[in-house]
Order: C-alpha cells, then structure tokens, then sequence
C-alpha cells in the first residue's frame, strides 16, 4: 500500500468537490492553452505580413546602411550582377534572392482638367496633388519569390509586368487620396501630361523625373505601410542614375529559424565592407510586440492560474477539516508528519495531473479545431485581411502538463502543513 | 530484562485554556507489569482520558517521568515519539476510527505500511491474513469499513492495534458503543489475545464487565491515583 494509492483513493471520496475542482483545472488549463493558441497565430500572422510582405528574412547591405536608413543612403550601394546573386543564393538555406532599392520619392498628379483659357488658376479640388513616399524598387520576377504576399495582394489593378515598365505599385490609402488615376491596360496611354510623374533626387543631388502610371495598389500589412509604393527596379536605376548598382538584397530563407545562421554565414563570406541583417534585427518592433504580448500573457495566465488555484486550495481546506479525526488516527498509529504533508501533496499532485492532462487534450483539440477553420482578424493597423491560425508548441503543452500538477501540489501545501501541524491527542477528539 | 511496561512518576499535566489553567492530572505515579490486563476508571473529568494519552505518548506531561518499556519518553520530539507509537504501542479506539478508504486488510498493515522500512508486502499481507484470522475476519478482508458491523469493525481495530506486535495495547473505552453481546465477544477476544500472546492491555472503561475481567483495576479522581473500592458510574 503507498501513500499514492491512499490519495488516489481519498479524491473519490467527495466526488461532487473533486469534480468541481478537477472541471476548474481542466477550464483553466484550456483557456491557457487556447489562449497561447491564439496569440501564437496572431504572432505568426504578424511576422509573416513582416516578412513576406515587405522585408524579406535577411537583407544585405553596405556597411553602414541599416545606421543611415532614415536617410535612404543611395551613396551606400553595391553591384547588381548574377555573379554576386549567385553568391548570395549559395548559402545554405537562402532559397531565393531579390535586389532592390530604397529611396525617397515624390509622386505628382496630373491636373484633372486644362487650365482655363482666360488664364485664371485651376480651382483647388481640380489640381493635381504631390507627396512624399518611401519607395521600393523591384525586379517583379526576383521579388515574388522573397516577398511572395505582397506581390499576390494587389488587390486593384495589377503588379508592373517587368522590371524596365514605367509603372507604380502604390499604398491603396496613399492612392486614393492623391486621386492617381490607374492604368487601364483595354485603353491607350493617357497622353504625357495626362500621367504621373516619379521625381526623385540622385546621388548627386539632381531632381529627375519620370512619367509612370499606377498600375495597383496595395494593402496595408501594418500601420507604417500608408506611405509606401513599389518601383520597377530598372526605371528606378534610370531615375536615380544608378544603372547596375542596387542599394539593397532581400533574401528569402527555409526554414525561416535558419535567419540568424544565414546572417551568419553571409557576414563571413561577404566580410566588413558589406552588413547582414535578419528581418527581427531590422524591425525590432515586432520582437518588442510580441515580447510585450507575451509578458502580458504571462501575467494574465498567472493570476488565472492562482485563481483557480486559490480553488484547490478551498477544496483541501476542507478535505482537512472533514478528515481531522482521521488524520489524528494516522498520526496515532506512527505515522509521521512529513507523511502527512505528502498525503496531501500527492492528492494536490494526482488531480493536478488528471487536470493538465484533460486541459491539455481538450485545449489541443480546441486549437487544432481553430487553426483548421481560422480566424478572420486583420492585424493591428493592417487592411489586409489575416487569417489568424491558432498553433500551440509541444514546449508549451510540457509546460503545462508540468505547471499545472506542481501548481496544484503547491497549492495543497498550505492545507497539507496545517494538516501535519495537528497535534493527534486534539485530532482525536474531533467529530 | 524489563518487567515493568509502564512506570509513571509524579506526571502532572495542566492546559492552557485562554488564560485559565486547567490541571488534569497532579502527580500520577503507576506501574504496569508485562502482560497484565489493567483498567483505568474513573468519573468524566477525572483525567483518565489525559493520562491514556500521555502512556500513549499522545501527548506529553507537564512535569514528571514516564519509562515506557524500558525508554525515558518523557522529553521525546514528535517524530520520535511517532515512532515509539508505532513500534510499542497499539490502540484501540471507542470509535474505532478506521480510515474509510481503505479495506479490512490494508487498515490492519496499515502502521506497519508506513514504517520507515516496511517489511515485504507479501510478508506483512501474510500476517494481516493470520491476525484476521485470529479475530474472525478472514471472509472480509477486501471489505470496507462501511460494509461491516460495530462488532467487525472493533475486530479490525484491535488487529491493527497488534500488528505492530506491540508491547502495550491501550483501550480508549473499546466497548463503548458496542451491543452487550458484542462487547462480550470483543472482551473475550481482548482477553484470549493477552493470555495466548502475553499483550499487555491498559482500558480507561466505565464497563462494569471489563472491570470484572481485569487483573487490576486503578481508579483516577480529580488528576490522582486513589485507593479504594471502585465507583460505580
């Protein structure tokens, strides 16, 4: 006979408190694995939006880039040729390259009408707008396989067909309130002064400009997205004067774990004069969100967990002062008060188990349901809509198999001290 | 080679009730021999119930000595005397106080069960096969204590008192809530135990017919030992 069996046996005696105990845990446990679930696709959600919608999971720069990107450094560049692609695409786990640039860029309206022939002004609401964007030149082809959501989410319109068209991919909100008008592929051009024009500054510091119709428009994957537009990577270099040269690659990698070992193994073959960045390490934001929601997480699950712990405690409360007289006849016969404490423990420890294990099935179920149908929720900021796909780790699934148990053995420790700290001539003597 | 089970000297116990004390016993001197069968009487209030736990290292005196089988337990800790329980000591409840969970067999090893080295548990269940037998319960070892009569259920207690083979068996009033014919058998079973096994047994009873069948009777009258012809309560 072990004491395991002793308290296996004392949680069947009260069903109806054990049961209420036991459906408290197996609740807590599901909320807690669900709720992780959740956050964990919405996180996912998130990163991937990130990654293969703007950044990609590793960039390449020259060195001294990423610390000048507000000032979008075109004096920063490097080579755009398939040799140094190639190079590139040679480290394990990259499985595709992009080139690009970055640079700041106007975009200019057309008026909406000609002026009036008796030379007064055009009237406010019929002139042409110009704004201010971050730019992103891209080889369409290169781009799609780094960046595949953002090239299959022009959802108006369509992408630029190749990296030489004198076209623009804009921020649909950016669009719509510079009024641009888009390309209609069944019509002839508009005539020149009937289009936008691309102006931007080169290296130099000379203003260019090129005539470019919008050929679609965006959605916004996150709230710093309203001001950003997509360039073909060639007319870029025309309009900047940097023919074969790019400011930029962005590389995709499988598994995206692998980002800090490809950023490794990259820095070492390209050495100093280049910088290797993964996509956290660039937009820290998102490590910073998630780590946030995860703190958050952390608190919320605690107090959770203490209150439905504060539950078992009760229960063993009780079970201790229904069982008074009991406990003074074990101490009576020899038993020990270490024994006693363990009594309770065990019995703290067998329903925690049972708990966890129930929770953490029916949360699992619960969550492979969600992640099967999804969750329509877009992300914060975001106008595209995300499908959000609960997952739960198998470390987390431990940790709960692990936590709740030793959560609920900690919980009767109090009940089992006051337990053991009964003198048995007093116990006896109770009803 | 001790002959003296219990020797007792000059045990007074007194309580803290708020801020009165209550003095149960005033310096209780007594000596139990090796296999005898002794009652304690002794009218409510009289300390009988103290000085049965003080023997059963229950409790502790106050003041005063106790040897109990040859070993000064007066100044043992807890865990010590948890031990001394278990290995000299058996009791007898008036409630029998089973532990519901478990059956008829698994009550009786129980303080054996929870030694710090507990013998093979094929061994122990042998024994606890043979004492049922010897108190009649063979046919209802795998029973609980709730599917037996007060009768059996006092047979379970006292088996579970002897397990332990231990040197003194103290009898808190055994045969209290018990029908006469039962008692009857219970006393016979008490009395045959300590004539064929040598067990010495101390009651604290109000039971006439126990006291008949005692080798000696002690009373106890406001926390003292006093001589004389015994009460009637």
């Amino acid at each position: 006979m072990t004491l395991l069996k002793v308290a296996s046996r004392n949680l069947r005696r009260n069903r109806r408190r054990t049961t209420i105990t036991l459906v408290a845990l197996v609740v807590g446990v599901v909320v807690l694995v669900g709720l992780r679930g959740f956050i964990n696709g919405q996180q996912r959600v998130l990163v991937e939006n990130l990654i293969q919608g703007r950044l990609g999971a590793v960039q390449v720069h020259r060195a001294g880039y990423v610390k000048n990107v507000l000032s979008s450094p075109l004096t920063l560049d490097m080579a755009d040729d398939p040799g140094f692609r190639a190079r590139l695409a040679r480290v394990p786990h990259v499985t595709a390259v992009a080139p690009r640039i970055e640079f700041g860029a106007m975009v200019s309206t057309p008026d909406k009408r000609p002026p009036p022939d008796d030379g007064s002004p055009l009237p406010e609401a019929d002139q042409g707008k110009t704004s201010f964007f971050i730019a992103t030149a891209v080889d369409p082809a290169l781009e799609a396989k780094v960046t595949p959501r953002r090239t299959e989410l022009v959802t108006v319109g369509h992408m630029f067909p190749d990296a030489q068209a004198s076209q623009v991919v804009l921020n649909a909100e950016f669009a719509s309130g510079l009024e641009a008008p888009l390309l209609d592929p069944a019509r002839p051009l508009p005539p020149v002064e009937q289009q936008t024009a691309l102006l931007a500054g080169d290296r130099d510091g000379a203003l260019n400009g090129e005539n470019v119709m919008l050929s679609g428009t965006l959605p916004s994957f996150s709230p710093g997205d309203k001001r950003n537009g997509l360039v073909p990577l060639g007319l870029a270099q025309k309009l900047l004067r940097m023919e074969g040269r790019v400011t930029e690659y962005a590389l995709a990698v499988e598994p995206l774990e692998a980002a800090p070992t490809v950023r490794a193994a990259l820095q070492a073959e390209l050495g100093p004069d280049y910088e290797v960045h993964t996509w956290d390490e660039l937009f820290p934001f998102i490590k910073s969100l998630t780590g946030t929601q995860d703190f958050v997480f952390s608190i919320v699950s605690g107090v959770f967990l203490a209150v439905v712990l504060l539950g078992v405690v009760n229960a063993m409360l009780m079970t201790v002062l229904e069982r008074t007289r009991e406990i003074g006849t074990m101490l009576a016969v020899g038993m020990r008060r270490r024994q006693i404490v363990t009594l309770f423990i065990l019995e703290g420890l067998v329903i925690g188990t049972i708990g966890a294990s129930l929770g953490v099935v029916l949360g699992s179920l619960l969550t492979l349901y969600l992640n099967h149908q999804g969750i329509p929720l877009p992300s914060p900021g975001a106008t595209v809509p995300s499908i959000v796909r609960p997952f739960i780790t198998a470390r987390f699934l431990l940790a709960a198999l692990v936590g709740a148990p030793v959560g609920a053995a900690l919980a009767t420790l109090w009940p089992a001290l006051r337990a053991a700290a009964l003198r048995p001539v007093e116990a006896l003597q109770s009803p | 080679m001790t002959t003296n089970i219990i020797e007792l000297k000059d045990v007074h116990k007194a309580y803290e009730l708020g801020k009165t004390t209550v003095t149960a016993l005033r310096g209780v001197d007594l000596t139990v021999g090796a296999g005898e069968f002794t009652v304690v009487t002794g009218p409510s209030g009289s300390g009988k119930t103290t000085l049965l736990n003080i023997i059963g290292c229950l409790d502790r005196a106050s003041k005063g000595t106790y040897v109990l089988d040859g070993e000064d337990v007066s100044s043992r800790d807890f865990d010590a005397l948890a031990d001394v329980r278990n290995r000299k000591i058996g009791f007898i409840f008036q409630s029998f106080n089973l532990i519901p969970v478990l059956d008829v067999a698994e009550n009786i090893e129980f303080p054996c069960a929870v030694r710090k080295n507990a013998e093979k548990p094929a061994v122990l269940r042998a024994r606890v096969e043979a004492l049922a037998e010897a108190v009649g319960l063979k046919p209802y070892l795998h029973h609980k204590p709730d599917e037996l009569s007060g009768g059996q259920r006092q047979r379970v207690a006292i088996a579970r008192a002897l397990i332990t083979e231990p040197r003194l068996v103290l009898a808190d009033e055994p045969t209290a809530n018990l029908d006469s014919q039962t008692s009857e058998q219970i006393l016979d079973l008490m009395l045959a135990l300590n004539k064929d096994k040598g067990v010495t047994f101390l009651f604290s009873t109000h039971d006439p017919r126990v006291v008949k069948h005692a080798h000696r009777a002690l009373q106890i009258r406001d926390g003292r030992m006093v001589d004389g012809p015994l009460d009637a309560h």
